[in-house]
């Protein structure tokens, strides 16, 4: 009899409790859909055409994508029986890979940014404890200068036209937006990219600042392809 | 006995509904809660959104161009199929297309050009870091080629300062003063960004440097001059 009394307290404490939980949830989802719908009708339109507008971009790069793969066939088929062809069907596919526009992968370092976990309040200038987009920049400069092939930030391949933009608590590039940790990803010799974490390097100032900043050799590096599309409207070849 | 058997299983049977209902609940919730959250779009404001909607539809619409002239391309490896020789056209065109992307080829196109003259009675000097950022811009602003003193940025150029920021290298070739970069896309939009209040060009000119920013309809940019291969990547 006192066992089931026991167990009769249990039970109902657990039922109040998961009561309770479900009752915060209410309130919460509540409290959030009266927010939204106290907003402007033209803010909820706009937010449905932005997310239309990503979705048919996402449709078209998939078609895209497919309809390459189609086009490389043909062109294979047409250049099997063709020695000149060949040549320049080697060409392209080089040339492809240091533009950026198929996956590579290879020998590199894989070097990763965070923002300092000091608390801001106590530092002399709260600005030096995170990663800022101008860091990265000169990151990739630095790779570049030890002779890196292919480079990519957050799974963005950095292409000829990449810009690193400062967007305030994240940063942009290729128009798409990340933010810390900045996972920064190269391919080439690995002793030579390794030498970014010299000492007076600016690995090792970042690091003195109290930012994380880690470098790694990998035998087995993996960069992805620009997702983009690169069309040049105002450049054109000098024949 | 038997009435206390009875007893426990209907306890049972209505603690498991019980059970059975709050779950059944909260993960009703759950999914509202979810869904709710479409990524960060739902903290953005109405300016916000309206610059986000017109980035996206102007992605969208250069997919589609590009979408409809792949097509094309594709039609006419199905029409000439059988003809050899305009096969190879096609291809070599493809070919042109990846050399001008790689900075194999020289180019021409509308612009602007930027001089910067360093002036020795200055703050300081103009440093790599300078035009890296200027680059930078250039970039952001939708430059589609750039070159400093005739050295034309590739994907993989790098410039540095060596031997205490004294020696200029761009390709890991020596530039020397005075800079000139030019950079061929939207004039207007090239020449915005780069004139920009607190941009880099003018931090120069507030050091005391001369700068001048030109627009032209015609900008003409030099390829890259050495080989462009990779030894790493597959």
């Amino acid at each position: 009899m006192n066992n089931n009394k026991t167990t009769s307290i249990v039970l109902g404490i657990m039922c109040m409790a998961l009561t309770i939980g479900i009752c915060i949830q209410i309130r919460t989802v509540n409290s959030y859909s009266t927010i939204k719908t106290g907003q402007n009708y033209d803010q909820n339109n706009l937010r449905a055409e932005v997310l239309k507008y990503k979705e048919k971009y996402e449709n078209k790069i998939e078609q895209i994508e497919k309809i390459d793969k189609d086009l490389e066939k043909k062109i294979e088929q047409a250049t099997n029986d063709n020695e000149n062809l060949e040549d320049a069907q080697n060409q392209i596919k080089e040339g492809n890979k240091l533009i950026g526009l198929t996956e590579v992968t290879g020998e590199g370092v894989i070097i990763t940014l965070t923002d300092s976990k000091l608390d801001a309040t106590t530092a002399l200038d709260p600005s030096s404890l995170v990663v800022h987009d101008m860091d990265v920049y000169y990151i990739v400069n630095e790779l570049k200068n030890a002779g890196a092939e292919a480079i990519s930030v957050n799974g963005q391949r950095i292409i000829t036209t990449s810009a690193i933009e400062c967007g305030g608590n994240i940063i942009t590039i290729n128009g798409e937006k990340i933010g810390s940790p900045f996972e920064i990803k190269a391919i080439g010799l690995p002793e030579n990219l390794a030498n970014l974490n010299r000492t007076g390097g600016y690995l090792e100032a970042m690091r003195k600042s109290s930012v994380g900043a880690e470098l790694k050799k990998s035998n087995d590096i993996t960069i992805p392809k620009y997702t983009g599309i690169i069309n040049y409207k105002y450049a054109k070849s000098i024949e | 006995m038997e009435a206390k058997k009875q007893n426990k299983i209907t306890l049972t049977i209505i603690l498991g509904m019980a059970c059975l209902v709050l779950v059944t609940v909260m993960f009703m919730q759950f999914k509202i809660v979810n869904q709710t959250d479409i990524n960060e779009l739902e903290v953005m404001r109405e300016d916000e959104l309206r610059t986000e909607l017109a980035s996206w539809k102007a992605k969208y619409t250069e997919a589609d161009a590009q979408y409809q002239e792949r097509q094309q391309k594709l039609e006419e490896y199905n029409q000439n199929e059988e003809s050899q020789e305009q096969t190879e056209q096609l291809v070599q065109n493809e070919l042109k297309q990846v050399d001008l992307i790689l900075g194999k080829t020289d180019v021409e196109g509308e612009g602007i050009v930027i001089k910067l003259q360093e002036v020795s009675t200055a703050e300081a000097g103009i440093t790599a870091d300078n035009l890296n950022m200027i680059v930078n811009t250039l970039k952001e602003a939708g430059a589609e080629a750039i070159s400093i003193n005739e050295e034309r940025i590739i994907n993989m150029t790098d410039i540095v300062s060596v031997n205490e920021g004294t020696i200029t290298r761009v390709n890991q070739q020596r530039i020397l003063k005075p800079y000139t970069i030019k950079a061929i896309g939207n004039q207007n939009y090239l020449e915005g960004a780069i004139l920009a209040n607190g941009g880099e060009v003018d931090n120069l000119e507030k050091l005391g440097h001369q700068i001048s920013v030109e627009k032209y309809n015609k900008v003409e940019i030099p390829k890259y001059n050495k080989e462009i291969s990779s030894k790493y990547i597959k």
